[in-house]
């Protein structure tokens, strides 16, 4: 008898977890899916277009997608990722500059997160 | 488990000890100032799924203040000292140098030593260019006749200023003499953040509980917490705080807690 009661309890238990943990999941994709067809706030991908934008500036295609990457990773250590329009291209590698010791970027890692942020400002 | 928490059952009278300079501690753990910062904190109940950046390091002050009205009233204030380093982009470590806490009731006042603790955590994906950022937690901690394990998932979406976090935890508590009390705990944190500009972010925590004292759930014992955050960074340090009321009605557990994290780049 106390076997099933306490199976029982555990049943219930699993359903009230369960219940919470399709909520908090739920909420996550509902934002993430109403999100896909209006706004993407991911920075765009290294296209072999976006590479050509990057050649007239500053960096090839291993390098903007190694700034990619750092841009993403490292950054969002403080912050959220700014809009790339939210600042001009004279400012942008101040910007970048002034954070880098924080973000613990070597002079090549910051250079090419300098050259993605450029190459996507120059294809805007 | 939290550092220092009351438990309902468990005494925490024996283990109280005066600590010499428990003030200067405090002082100490405030004094150091130099760069590169290991990763902001928008909430302080929950973890975020990014990690420090690889070779930085930060030193992390989390001050807890807890209390309930009532019955079973008392205030504690936590502490906790800690180390977090970058080991590579996505994999970090990091150690609880010291837990230590004040409380303060009817019967008694004083400060006593915790536990230490050790904290890994491996992020599988970005929060950022993935559909949902997630990132693996593993803790041990090991106290005066205290031994904890914890495992949790980190979850973590970034909609440009916004975020939004999730996170399941699951605690085994050995506790007491011979380690002989048993506690379980299953607890899951859901958190919302806004940057309203790249200094300050404010948001909302909420925190539920399932507590299973000897990993019975004969008690029903759920908690639930809610409560407003906001996060200031500037240079290599940051602040972020939040205050969480209880929803629920369990007399153990605090009404209030008040959670500061204080954190500055090595």
């Amino acid at each position: 008898m106390s076997q099933i009661s306490s199976c029982a309890q555990f049943l219930e238990l699993v359903s009230e977890m369960k219940r919470l943990a399709i909520f908090g999941i739920g909420l996550i994709c509902l934002v993430d899916f109403s999100s896909c067809g209006t706004t993407s706030f991911a920075p765009p991908p290294v296209t072999p277009e976006l590479a050509r934008m990057g050649k007239s500036q500053r960096g090839d295609i291993a390098i903007l997608r190694e700034g990619r990457a750092l841009f993403v990773h490292r950054c969002i250590e403080c912050h959220t990722l700014p809009a790339f329009w939210r600042y001009s291209v004279e400012d942008w590698p101040d910007i970048v500059n002034s954070m880098s010791h924080r973000a613990n970027l070597k002079p090549a890692e910051r250079e090419a997160i300098v050259a993605y942020i450029l190459a996507v400002r120059a294809q805007q | 488990m939290e550092p220092g928490i009351l438990r309902g059952g468990f005494s925490t009278a024996n283990a109280i000890r005066r600590l010499p300079f428990p003030i200067f501690i405090l002082l100490l753990s405030i004094l150091p100032t130099i760069p590169a910062l290991g990763g902001v904190r928008h909430f302080t109940f929950l973890y975020e799924a990014n990690t420090s950046a690889q070779g930085s390091l930060e030193l992390e002050n989390w001050v807890t203040w807890r209390r309930a009205t009532g019955p079973a009233r008392f205030d504690q204030v936590d502490f906790r000292h800690e180390l977090e380093y970058g080991v590579t982009d996505t994999f970090q470590a990091s150690i609880y140098l010291a837990d230590w806490f004040y409380e303060h009731d009817r019967e008694r006042s004083g400060s006593a030593y915790s536990d230490s603790a050790i904290e890994l955590i491996y992020n599988l994906t970005n929060p950022v260019v993935d559909p949902v950022g997630l990132s693996i937690y593993g803790e041990l901690r090991v106290g005066n006749r205290l031994i904890e394990l914890e495992s949790k998932l980190i979850a973590q979406k970034n909609f440009g200023p916004l975020i939004l976090a999730y996170n399941a935890t699951l605690e085994s508590v050995w506790e007491g003499n011979d380690l002989a009390e048993r506690e379980g705990e299953f607890s899951q944190a859901v958190g919302v953040s806004y940057e309203i500009s790249p200094r300050i972010s404010v948001g909302l925590e909420l925190l539920h509980e399932f507590v299973f004292p000897e990993w019975q759930d004969e008690e029903k014992i759920r908690n639930l917490f809610v409560g407003p955050n906001v996060s200031y960074r500037r240079g290599n340090w940051f602040v972020t705080m939040t205050a969480l009321a209880q929803a629920t009605d369990t007399e153990d557990e605090p009404d209030f807690q008040l959670r500061t994290i204080f954190g500055i780049g090595l």
